[in-house]
């Protein structure tokens, strides 16, 4: 049995809004092993950026537990947390959030000035990424001056240039032409094969879940047991 | 912590035109402050040069505008240490006439005789000297005010009293250049005081006193003031600055006022600029929330905006800073009328506070903003659009 790199257990969200509480999810329980691809697929509102966002230690479960790597995130102080997530998480946004007064190798290289990485040896790793994603001819460009596509690119760089264990991608094709979707597919396919990263990705196309490993379904802030979907899916 | 800055001055450049205004009313702001705190400098901290350092001045105690007896001269002249005595009357007058401020220069009566010992700051020839003190209707006058209304040796000025009810004729007799005052008009006290009657005769307004040693100062002015303590006139002795001071004080608390426009300025740029402030930190919000996805602590999220409003305002501040030097020059070349302000420049200590309040202004006016969108939760910021 290969190693268990997030565990998950009874893993629930609630938001309370003044009057009404909604439980985003719902009593998750996830195992994910190292180097597989996952992809979750559910309705809108059915807890899957919710989900990703307590993987990534973005937020806090209401209840439940949740270890990456062993690690138990609640142990975890709010500092201790951003730079376990530097070093830990690459994560991808369905609207690339890069900086736009960056040019996309600075981009890159910002989540290494955390590192204890030199000057020389950030740029030297951030056109390494750059150059994976094949955008090593887009060094100098600002977000504004590249396509759709070449943003997500640079973003999947930004993700990977500290090497993390863990990518998660919140619908990286959502905001992208067929064309490009498909090129961001294959880099996150080449990622997990090539690298044998483990990725996590959240997505709306069955297409694109396909070229995952495996496929998770929520509804309703469920998590559904393995092999099984909603039923208008 | 300075591996953010470039990022924070791409940031500080971001909202260009609103950068820009936020600078331009910071250096507006600050101008005037760097304006006020070297006018302040240059009236309560100005180093005594060492001529004014061996000055002592005596007047009444009650006000300059009280007259003290001419006659005063004699004891003084006997107190050891004194080396000089010599009368200095201040004589207002109109030259043409008062419109054109260049008129407006200031005219004393002195002993010429006595003047290149108690005065010997104002350089003169020693031909121009001679021909000043040997006649009785001789003045001289600074090499500005010469300049400025083109007069040359041999011209006849005529200066209208008003105080003293007469006309006094000049004849030119030397042009003298000093380290601080090139302005004012000085000529034989005698020759005034020849032309008074009644109460206004054989009284005047102060004596300058030229010491031997500075150390002696004090024992000096105890002295003098002591006796004429039982004297109808009492007397006050003080060395030329702190005369310099107490006739600024004539027109009112001086340091009050200065202090208390500085601190309105202050303030009304703090208002100004956290008002823009805390516009550019809601642009950052959802940025704020990438920064930290990517492992950026609060702190070094609090930095990033903080300094970012600090660089604005500190390019603002050194603006200002160098308008106001500008304008300081601008003001030590135009006729002074009540105060010298030959010492006015903004020296390096008048920059710096100009630039740490500037630094103030920026943290201040950013801070609580910034502290704010630096400790949202991540969600949150993200969602967030302004
Ligand atoms: N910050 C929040 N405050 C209140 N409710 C939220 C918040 N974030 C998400 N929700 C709610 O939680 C549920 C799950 O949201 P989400 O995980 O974003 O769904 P998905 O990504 O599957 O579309 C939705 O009903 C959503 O409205
Ligand atoms: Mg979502």
């Amino acid at each position: 049995m290969s190693n268990v790199v997030i565990q998950a257990n009874n893993l629930t969200k609630e938001y309370v809004r003044a009057e009404f509480r909604v439980t985003a999810l719902d009593d998750a329980n996830l195992e994910v092993h190292q180097g597989e691809f996952i992809a979750l697929m559910g309705p809108s509102g059915s807890g899957k950026s919710t989900l990703l966002h307590l993987m990534a230690a973005m937020d806090r479960p209401s209840s439940g537990n949740i270890s990456v790597f062993g690690q138990n995130l609640q142990a975890l102080s709010d500092a201790e947390i951003a730079r376990w997530r530097n070093t830990h998480i690459g994560f991808v946004f369905q609207s690339f959030n890069l900086i736009p007064v960056l040019t996309a190798m600075e981009n890159v290289e910002l989540p290494l000035k955390l590192t204890k990485l030199n000057k020389t040896q950030r740029r030297e790793q951030a056109k390494r990424a750059l150059e994976l994603v094949g955008l090593g001819d887009r060094l100098g460009h600002t977000p504004r001056q590249l396509s759709g596509g070449q943003e997500q690119r640079v973003a999947i760089a930004r993700a990977i240039v500290t090497d993390p264990d863990v990518i998660l991608a919140d619908e990286p094709t959502g905001n992208l032409d067929a064309a490009s979707a498909r090129d961001v597919l294959t880099l996150l396919g080449r990622l997990n094969k090539e690298f044998n990263k483990t990725l996590i990705m959240v997505t709306h196309d069955p297409g694109a879940a396909k070229t995952a490993s495996k496929i998770r379904y929520l509804e309703k802030g469920k998590l559904l047991p393995e092999g099984q979907k909603p039923a208008e899916y | 912590m300075f591996r953010h800055l470039s990022l924070i001055f791409r940031n500080s450049l971001r909202n260009r035109r609103r950068s820009l205004l936020t600078i331009v009313s910071i250096a507006v702001s600050l101008c005037l402050l760097g304006l006020l705190v070297a006018i302040y400098r240059a009236f309560f901290f100005a180093e005594a040069t060492p001529d004014q350092a061996l000055r002592l001045v005596t007047r009444h105690r009650v006000s300059l505008a009280n007259p003290l007896p001419a006659s005063y001269m004699q004891q003084i002249k006997q107190v050891p240490g004194v080396k000089e005595a010599m009368i200095f009357q201040w004589f207002g007058g109109t030259y043409k006439d008062n419109r054109d401020p260049a008129n407006m220069f200031a005219r004393f009566g002195v002993e010429a005789e006595k003047f290149g010992i108690v005065n010997p700051e104002y350089k003169l020839s020693d031909s121009e000297r001679e021909a000043f003190i040997k006649e009785p209707t001789a003045c001289i006058v600074g090499r500005k005010t010469a300049a400025r209304h083109n007069m040359k040796l041999g011209d006849r000025i005529t200066i209208i009293g008003d105080i003293y009810p007469v006309t006094l004729e000049f004849v030119l007799r030397g042009i003298y250049s000093g380290p601080a005052d090139n302005e004012s008009l000085i000529f034989h006290y005698k020759y005034l005081n020849e032309s008074l009657t009644g109460e206004m005769r054989d009284t005047i307004g102060t004596f300058f006193i030229r010491m031997e040693r500075t150390d002696d100062a004090n024992t000096i002015s105890k002295t003098i003031d002591d006796m004429f303590r039982n004297s109808p006139a009492q007397t006050k002795t003080e060395t030329e600055q702190a005369f310099g001071l107490s006739f600024l004080s004539f027109l009112g608390d001086v340091k009050l006022i200065l202090l208390t426009i500085c601190a309105a300025v202050t303030f009304t740029i703090l208002l100004v600029s956290g008002n823009t402030m805390a516009m550019s930190v809601r642009e950052r919000v959802r940025e704020v929330g990438v920064l930290k996805t990517l492992g950026f602590t609060n702190g070094a999220v609090l930095w990033l905006l903080v300094g970012e409003a600090i660089i604005i305002a500190l390019i603002g501040g050194a603006l200002g800073v160098l308008l106001a030097s500008g304008l300081c020059a601008w003001m030590r070349s135009l006729p002074s009328m009540f105060a010298d302000l030959s010492q006015l420049r903004v020296t390096a200590p008048v920059a710096a506070i100009c630039l740490l309040v500037a630094a103030m202004i920026g943290l201040v006016s950013s801070f609580i903003p910034a502290w704010g969108a630096s400790r949202r939760p991540i969600i949150d910021a993200l969602k967030y659009s302004d």
